[in-house]
């Protein structure tokens, strides 16, 4: 059970109607994180509009922003969506394989992931680790393959799937699926 | 020097020309953390946009929030979120006595501490560590004091900051002029665990850097 009441779309507030229809429309589905949320209509709408925000095609390929928060969460050992996830990373054509070797240090020498990817990867582990002690020379090589847009925006993934995965754990909402319906119609 | 160019509110797109309106009239002045969002205006203005909405009054005060605030963003080592909030929490009356004594467990024993607010710290303190450690007792004693709607912004609002946090520090994103120098009370009750943090705090007292 979790720490919160999950609402019910008949029983919310006017206030977050227009938001459970929005993540209606992008996910499918209400997700429970939403649900639980809306316990606070306020952060219900700009924490869900986020996760829509995140969770689609933008300066980076879709596919790879969902193994940053794949591996965003093995780094902090957060449970929260882990599975869906890897569902929705495999409906983005990310092969299994690949999702497998984000395992520990695998990545690193994994011939599956090209350099500009474990650059990010590293990136994402050191920000779950340490983020005050991101070196200069690793900005360097982030630099040599992304465009500030586009490191912006990775920024922001690892670091709101941070926040959502703590969120998330602390209330023990479970989410097995986010989206119910096909990905390629985001 | 901040990793990536902020944003000249004169030059900004129009997403990011209404960001820093509401920026500049809720906190006087652009904030580097909300300038370099300029490098993607389309998800950082979302993602601010959680911060306006946390930093005011809703289900729970926003003095009661910067608690929160203040023990997550120490317990990350982020220079930059302590130093603003020592400052915001000062002008929402928490004295300087009452901020160092959420250092560390002094907060469960210190007398400038409510019952209330030491389960809303302890809750902190395991978000932050680790939200699968939470036991039975914390919460009971958040249930005691605060409802769901109270709770998901307590949760949320240590997420976030966690979150910009890990965001800011990543970027080196520099606390702007005014905090120059300025020296910390939660860092002088105890300095960053983190190396790295605590050349940067070093460095951000250090008068010559600033000149």
């Amino acid at each position: 059970m979790a720490a919160v009441h999950l609402i019910e779309r008949e029983e919310a507030e006017a206030s977050v109607a227009d938001v459970f229809e929005a993540a209606e429309r992008h996910f499918g589905q209400v997700p429970n994180l939403v649900r639980a949320l809306a316990n606070n209509p306020t952060l219900c709408r700009s924490i869900t509009e986020f996760m829509i925000a995140g969770l689609r095609p933008g300066r980076v390929d879709w596919g790879f922003k969902e193994l940053l928060i794949l591996k965003t969460m093995r780094s902090m050992k957060s449970y929260y969506g882990y599975g869906a996830h890897e569902k929705l990373a495999t409906e983005l054509g990310v092969p299994v394989e690949k999702m497998g070797d984000l395992a520990n240090s695998l990545w690193q020498s994994s011939s599956r992931f090209t350099e500009p990817e474990r650059v990010m990867l590293e990136f994402a582990t050191q920000v779950a680790r340490d983020a005050n002690d991101v070196k200069d020379e690793h900005w360097q090589r982030m630099k040599a393959h992304w465009d500030n847009g586009q490191l912006l925006e990775m920024n922001a993934v690892i670091t709101t799937f941070i926040q959502i995965g703590r969120i998330g754990d602390t209330l023990g909402v479970c989410d097995p699926v986010l989206f119910t319906k096909p990905v390629s119609s985001v | 020097m901040a990793q990536l160019p902020y944003t000249d509110p004169e030059t900004a797109d129009r997403v990011m020309k209404a960001v820093f309106e509401d920026t500049v009239k809720r906190f006087q002045m652009p904030l580097n953390i909300v300038s370099v969002m300029g490098n993607a205006p389309e998800i950082g203005s979302k993602m601010i946009q959680i911060y306006f909405d946390i930093l005011q009054d809703g289900a729970i005060d926003w003095t009661t929030k910067e608690l929160a605030i203040l023990k997550s963003t120490k317990m990350g080592d982020c220079l930059y979120c302590v130093t603003q909030h020592e400052v915001v929490s000062e002008r929402l009356g928490i004295s300087p006595e009452k901020q160092a004594d959420i250092v560390g467990l002094q907060y469960q024993v210190s007398p400038h501490y409510t019952d209330r607010e030491r389960a809303l710290l302890d809750l902190t303190g395991q978000v932050v560590l680790d939200p699968e450690q939470i036991d039975v007792e914390t919460w009971a004693n958040v249930r005691k004091h605060f409802n769901d709607a109270q709770i998901v912004e307590l949760v949320a609002t240590i997420g976030a900051y966690l979150q910009i946090s890990k965001f800011g520090d990543a970027m080196g994103v520099e606390l702007e002029p005014v905090f120059h120098g300025r020296p910390s009370v939660l860092f002088a009750k105890e300095p960053p665990k983190s190396a790295a943090a605590a050349r940067h705090l070093e460095h951000h007292l250090a008068p010559a850097a600033h000149q």
